[in-house]
């Protein structure tokens, strides 16, 4: 079975290492002088300066994919005589002398416009509302979803799915109708029931329940593995398998907890007579 | 990287005095972390801290899936990038001495990271069984050159 390649260090310069060894260009943020290095995005550039742009879609495990589009922002430069454009900053890579302004009247009014739209989709969301408030929208101007859903469609559950290495998930259809769900909206057969999708789910909208001996999502079961040692159940039996496939390690390793895994340690160097 | 992080198993007394003091480093305000070190205690006054042994070839790092773990230049140390954790406990699964956990609040995965060169848990521990301290070069030998 083949797993999607990890990321190289420094990948869309996002590790420490990558920072330091990456050229830096100067631009100007907001009036301020900003270096950030080559190769990274502006809003990674605006972050790392302590500009706050909002984003939804966005995680720094992931590959920038522009979906929710809140994190727009003017970049204009010497010479362009005050015309702008509009940018997706998650997506739009630093440049030398780049004049970026991330809280113009017209930024605003797009990002406004977004979260209008979400508020229609998800009026019960109470992460959409506290943006939309921020923002000056209370109620949205349009007819809000006879069916209002917590799905923001910000594909966050489907694409840490497939970094993972599971792709049991997936956004299906177009337009209107699109939505998060399993093939032909069946129980997954690839899903391990780690629920990182629902951990990473911005609005809780994943359902699962994790009581004790079994686990469900996405309408599959699975049961729950019980430490060896402690019984304390931490993973599937699922989880287990698929990730000593993964990480290449024996699954034993992933079937004893990790206060189990200390005990024995402190145990093993109790045994080798170095304390009295 | 000057400086090397030291248990001395023999002085513990098994106070927990680490354990809290790290569990506070590493919490929010009024709600105290996971505790990054931990005491097995083995009777009255007789402990073994464990921690991170920051492994030169770590298995957490290695089966990171969103290389989250990185190794920090200035101390040695092997970090968690908070941001890049999505929580699937692969480390916690794959460290074979136990000493990635889970912060029980926000489920992401915690490990020692020295607290970036100055370790909360060292000022706390009565015994000096946890020091930090300069690294020493090694001694040349008289007449070695």
């Amino acid at each position: 079975m083949a797993f999607p390649e990890r990321p190289a260090p420094g990948v869309g310069g996002h590790t420490a290492a990558g920072h330091a060894k990456a050229a830096r260009v100067a631009l100007t943020m907001d009036g301020r002088t900003v270096r950030a290095p080559e190769g990274t995005t502006l809003l990674a550039a605006a972050r790392a300066a302590g500009i706050d742009v909002p984003t939804l879609c966005h995680h720094e495990a992931l590959e920038p994919w522009g979906g929710c589009r809140l994190c727009v922002v003017d970049i204009t430069r010497e010479g362009w005589n005050g015309s702008c454009q509009m940018v997706v900053s998650c997506l739009y890579p630093v440049e030398a002398d780049l004049i970026v302004l991330t809280d113009t009247e017209r930024v605003r009014t797009v990002r406004r416009e977004i979260l209008d739209l979400l508020l229609a989709r998800c009026p019960e969301t109470p992460l959409i509302q506290r943006m939309a408030r921020a923002y000056g929208i209370t109620r949205t101007s349009y007819r809000p979803s006879p069916e209002p859903t917590d799905c923001i469609l910000c594909g966050l559950c489907a694409r840490l799915c497939d970094r993972l290495g599971m792709s049991a998930i997936s956004t299906v259809n177009r337009g209107i109708g699109k939505e998060v769900a399993p093939p032909f909206r069946q129980p997954p057969p690839d899903c391990v029931g780690c629920l990182a999708c629902a951990e990473i789910c911005p609005t809780a909208h994943i359902p699962y329940d994790s009581s004790d001996g079994e686990r469900r999502i996405w309408g599959r079961r699975f049961p729950m593995l019980r430490c060896p040692n402690c019984g304390r159940s931490h993973l599937t039996a699922a989880q287990a398998d698929f990730w000593a496939l993964r990480a290449g390690i024996p699954r034993p390793y992933f079937e004893t907890c990790d206060a189990c895994k200390r005990a024995a340690l402190g145990d093993t160097i109790a045994r080798l007579g170095l304390i009295g | 990287m000057d400086r090397i992080y030291r248990v001395t198993v023999e002085r513990c007394i098994a106070c927990g005095k680490c354990e809290l003091a790290c569990a506070f480093a590493h919490g929010h305000p009024g709600a105290p972390g996971v505790p990054r070190i931990h005491v097995r205690r083995l009777g009255p006054e007789r402990g073994i801290p464990l921690t991170c042994f920051q492994c030169p070839d770590a298995a957490c790092a290695a089966v990171c899936p969103t290389a989250a773990l990185v190794r920090s230049e200035e101390t040695g140390a092997i970090v968690l990038l908070d941001g890049h954790c999505i929580r699937c406990g692969l480390c916690v699964g794959a460290c074979p001495f136990g000493n990635m956990v889970r912060d029980g609040l926000g489920h992401q995965a915690a490990k020692c990271d020295l607290c970036g060169g100055e370790p909360a848990c060292v000022p706390f521990c009565p015994t000096q069984a946890l020091e930090i301290l300069p690294i020493q070069p090694a001694p040349v030998a008289a007449g070695a050159r």
